[in-house]
């Protein structure tokens, strides 16, 4: 915020300048206001008023609603005054007060006044006031004026009239909207500007009729727009046209191509440039459409505009995304500009040639950027940083002179998320490129020699130990990792004795000098550190106090959490935010679940206390219902709601089906389905049903399996009583033969006795009434015997799975709605999950790839291939390419596609 | 849209800010960025040197003009070259009503004839005047010639 100036002009005279608004107070303002409601005014003074009201609202001073609605009715006094000036100030004071509406009144009729006036600079200023402060009543009265201001011959009048109209659009578009004609008249208009806001405010009205805009398009770029803004605006919407056309354009001409290159020869650089642009986003353009236009972009990089090198860069730096080669031209241009004064061109510069670069330039521009990023500020330096771990993994063989660089600005100065960006290069450049690993790794060492942050200090610490042990020579990582232990804080030091422990786990022959290392840290200052160290003390001597094999101490320092860390954060903070002891025993654990909490709970032996770790769960899954009567019309939301979490589900299930003595030895649970509603909604009682799959049993709510052939009823759980308007669950358990995604369908019926309860004593009647209830029948489908659990890298997973038991078919799926449709069906009949986003098929796609992860009952991890392609007629095919580790699998994949 | 135009003096307090369609509590945010934006690259620029970034999907055009730096601000069609033309034409106005690139107590005492020129060019985000000349007319409620 502005302070009250006061400044010394030492360069031009000696003498002291003072603001004009020197200790300008709000109060003493609007006291000097009143000089408006003066019989005699003096329209100097009354400009001066409003020159200090101006200035103080342009310094964020505000005006309550009693100060603003004072001010704003003395100013409309002013209109009696003749003074040209003053009356163009008067205009604008009362904009920028934005009277209420029911203050508007006051002013409307001296408005409405000016605006049919002869003076023409009266109509535009009432025109664009009017517009700011109106509402849509007052709209419809002054509509015949503004359509008549649209097409006034004054320019002036007509572009407020059309500017309003784009404002006004927003607010009141039907009433706009029905200006079309005088819109379209003052396109044509001879004046520039007015030609600009009529085709700004045409191509608004127009804008969701695709064919109007069209047309609009072909008539104006056959005809002369003069206004190079307007020239703007046309290329964009033909690119637009452009964009929506060129999918129904089979031919291979692109419509308006030669427009655009024509636009290319205009004086006017803007237009030249937006032409340039519209042609280097053009969909799948061609190298020879490219060239034109890749040569005026270059042109512009030597230009003596700033502005025009940094439009010219910046479309450029994009089209090396796409066409690198089509940009290798301009990298002499280009290199000259890294020394550029305005950054942000120079950061532009740097990584485009980073992107289009060969592999014998990277040295030549390695030397340039090193002068550069010492002048630059940090989110243009990670810009470059990023730049530079793309092009190296491009160019793995260039890994000593970019590692070299990075190592290089690690040392400098720099803030966090710049150094972070570096280490985080670094680690992915030793990830993907084997032979930098030892050099990588020696410099993030010596960075954590002096690091500064902790952060960084522990996530080193952490990849050392893991990457560190594998190393031709890990002993001389230690001494880096141990100065950790004596110079830094308790976080790094715990960090530094975790990596100790690694490495002594890894290396056999330096456990011993691990050993005496790890036993200093015994006498450590901090709790954690003495902690660790005691752990993974006891741990690698292998007394098998803690743990009872090498693989096991490796599975404890190397293992994964397998839990992801919000979920885990999230219920340890709901855990603890309820004030509970915490003894450690099994009690917790109940009470963990009373919370919906699934946890899994690491036991050492001989430890006195145990490791517990809570897993997961946001979502509560109380009751686990298989079948339920209910009062008419109450059915529970909850129950039939697919859970969020479905590893939790299942946990939950499982607890519950083991909990039953009669189904505890079928085994591990495989896969429990989304309830199924057996009745339709609102009806007299609600019923739904969960499928369970073991390996031999499907556990479920069934009556009559008659025309499931292959299912074996084993048991049931009849359900003794269910009160009122409560929720209860029975179970029926079939035998199918082992391993085989045997489908059925079963018929229910809900068969049971009414009876009366007493309400005094609250005991039911002897007697009852029998009866039935017919329900909707449930069907297994192979579905239910795959797991939908996603692949984060499908083409890595399709890879390592590798083609030993790869099954490819092709089906044709018959006529369909759309491709959308045929591969939301498949995708439900094989119940596996889509990864990459592969589900969502773009619109009027002809064909499309879907990729799909599962694991099949018996833990086989199953990977798809889908390959849909529809004809004219809606026919569609589809290629079925799966990869398994079962043979078998794969073929029962296709089977159920086959008989899907 | 055209989201801002701002005017600020050599020590980077604000002496006009305009904006259109940036949420109040954006504002803040907006006016340090761009004064530090001017601290950082301004010093030893030639008057009316254009100089051009851009943060997210915004772009700002800014130049500095006698005491005072002048930003302008704008996002989609207002892009760098749109910008830099109304960057341009407020230079010219603004030297225009100073007779000379202005000191800062200059551009105070013409600060309501600033303050007309600015309505003039930009209206609610959208670049409306372009010529100077007529700007000059506008500004006193003269016709264009």
């Amino acid at each position: 915020m502005a302070q009250p100036l006061v400044k010394k002009d030492d360069d031009r005279d000696d003498e002291v300048e003072y603001s004009p608004f020197l200790g300008i107070e709000k109060g003493a303002v609007l006291q000097e206001a009143r000089v408006f409601n003066d019989p005699q005014l003096d329209p100097r003074r009354c400009s001066q008023v409003i020159t200090k009201l101006l200035y103080l609202l342009n310094q964020g001073e505000t005006f309550t609603k009693v100060e603003a609605t004072e001010v704003f009715f003395s100013v409309t006094k002013l209109f009696q005054a003749k003074d040209l000036g003053l009356r163009r100030m008067v205009y604008l004071i009362i904009k920028e007060l934005s009277p209420s509406a029911d203050e508007v009144i006051i002013v409307t009729s001296s408005l409405m006044k000016d605006m049919n006036s002869k003076t023409d600079m009266y109509r535009a200023n009432a025109i664009r006031v009017l517009c700011r402060i109106t509402d849509g009543t007052l709209l419809t009265q002054i509509e015949r004026y503004l359509k008549q201001a649209i097409v006034d011959k004054n320019p002036v009048v007509a572009s407020a009239a059309l500017v309003s109209g784009i404002h006004l659009l927003q607010t009141n578009p039907e009433i706009v909207k029905r200006w079309s004609n005088e819109v379209q008249e003052a396109v044509q208009s001879r004046a520039a500007l007015v030609q600009f806001h009529a085709l700004a405010l045409l191509h608004q009205i127009r804008q969701n009729d695709r064919l109007a805009v069209s047309k609009l398009v072909t008539s104006l770029t056959k005809g002369t727009v003069r206004s190079p803004l307007a020239q703007c605006l046309l290329i964009r919407y033909t690119s637009q046209v452009i964009r929506e056309s060129s999918m129904n354009n089979q031919t291979g001409d692109r419509p308006f191509y030669d427009y655009l290159e024509a636009c290319l020869r205009n004086k006017a650089e803007m237009v030249i440039f937006e032409a340039a642009r519209a042609i280097t986003e053009l969909s799948g353009v061609t190298n020879r459409e490219l060239t034109p236009a890749i040569t005026v972009l270059q042109l512009f990089l030597s230009s003596s505009k700033p502005v025009l090198r940094f439009a010219a860069v910046r479309t450029l730096n994009k089209v090396a995304m796409t066409h690198p080669m089509a940009v290798t031209n301009c990298n002499i241009d280009m290199e000259s500009l890294i020394s550029d004064q305005n950054r942000s061109i120079a950061t532009l510069a740097i990584t485009t040639l980073l992107k289009t670069g060969n592999e014998s330039s990277v040295d030549r521009l390695m030397k340039q950027i090193t002068n550069f990023m010492s002048d630059i500020a940090d989110e243009f330096k990670i810009v470059v940083v990023e730049a530079i771990r793309s092009l190296c993994l491009k160019f793995p063989l260039k890994y000593r002179s970019l590692m070299n660089f990075l190592s290089n600005i690690l040392r400098e100065e720099g803030g966090f998320d710049y150094k972070k960006a570096i280490v985080d290069s670094i680690v992915i450049l030793i990830r993907d490129i084997p032979d930098a690993k030892e050099n990588g790794l020696l410099h993030l060492c010596e960075f954590i020699e002096d690091c500064e942050f902790t952060y960084l200090s522990t996530q080193i610490l952490h990849f050392l130990g893991i990457e560190g042990p594998k190393t031709s020579d890990p002993s001389k990582y230690i001494r880096y990792i141990y100065n950790r232990v004596i110079l830094e804080n308790a976080t790094v030091r715990a960090s530094a004795v975790s990596t100790l422990a690694k490495f002594g786990a890894m290396v056999d022959s330096l456990k011993p000098r691990i050993f005496v290392l790890l036993r200093r840290c015994l006498f450590d200052s901090d709790d954690e550190v003495r902690d660790r160290a005691t752990l993974y003390l006891n741990m690698l001597e292998g007394d098998g106090a803690i743990v009872e094999t090498d693989k096991d101490v490796k599975n404890f320092l190397f293992g994964s959490l397998d839990v992801p860390l919000v979920n885990l954060e999230t219920s340890l903070k709901n855990y603890v935010s309820v004030p509970r002891e915490l003894a450690v025993s099994l009690c917790i654990v109940q009470c963990l679940l009373a919370y919906s909490h699934v946890f899994v709970q690491y036991r050492f032996k001989n430890l006195q206390t145990s490791l517990l770790i809570l897993i997961l769960l946001p979502k509560e899954v109380k009751s686990l219902p298989l079948a339920e009567k209910k009062a008419p019309g109450k059915k529970p939301t909850g129950l039939g709601a697919a859970p969020t979490a479905p590893t939790s589900t299942v946990d939950a299930y499982e607890k519950l089906l083991s909990s039953i003595p009669e189904f505890s030895s079928f085994g591990k649970l495989f896969k429990s389905s989304a309830p199924v509603e057996l009745t339709e909604a609102e009806t007299e009682y609600a019923v739904n049903a969960v499928k369970h799959i073991f390996d031999r049993h499907v556990v479920t709510v069934i009556v009559d399996a008659s025309d499931a052939e292959e299912f074996t009823e084993v048991s049931t759980k009849p359900l003794r009583s269910l009160p009122y308007d409560s929720p209860g669950q029975t179970f029926v358990v079939f035998e199918k033969p082992e391993g085989v995604p045997t489908v059925g369908k079963f018929s229910n019926m809900l068969k049971f006795i009414v009876k009366e309860v007493d309400p005094t004593t609250g005991e039911a009647e002897e007697d009852g009434v029998e009866d039935e209830y017919q329900l909707e029948d449930l069907e297994v489908v192979a579905a239910d015997y795959v797991l939908n659990v996603g692949v984060s890298n499908f083409r890595n997973a399709w890879e390592s799975m590798g083609p030993d038991f790869e099954r490819v078919d092709e089906y044709g799926l018959g006529p369909r709605e759309s491709l959308a449709e045929a591969v939301n069906t498949v995708i439900g009949l094989l119940g596996m999950q889509p990864c990459e986003g592969t589900e969502v098929v773009p619109n009027n796609s002809r064909s499309h790839t879907c990729l799909l992860s599962g694991v099949f009952m018996g833990n086989v991890k199953v990977l798809v291939r889908l390959s849909f392609g529809i004809d004219g007629p809606k026919e569609v095919a589809m290629k079925l390419a799966v990869r398994s580790e079962d043979e078998s699998i794969s073929d029962a994949i296709h089977e159920i596609v086959a008989s899907g | 849209m055209l989201l801002a135009v701002l005017i600020a003096n050599s020590e980077g307090n604000i002496l006009v800010e305009r904006f259109n369609g940036v949420p109040a509590e954006e504002r803040l945010h907006w006016r340090s960025f761009l004064v530090k934006l001017g601290a950082d690259n301004l010093g030893g620029v030639k008057n009316e040197d254009q100089l051009v970034a851009c943060h997210k999907s915004v772009y700002i055009v800014y130049s500095v003009l006698g005491d005072v730096s002048i930003f302008v601000v704008g996002k989609d069609e207002y892009d760098e070259l749109a910008l830099a033309e109304a960057l341009f034409v407020i230079n010219t106005a603004v030297k225009d009503a100073c007779g000379k690139p202005p000191t800062e107590r200059l551009f105070l005492d013409k600060y309501g004839k600033i303050c007309l020129c600015l309505d003039e060019i930009v209206w609610k985000g959208l670049l409306e005047n372009t010529d100077k000349d007529r700007i000059k007319r506008l500004i006193r409620l003269k016709p264009p010639i």
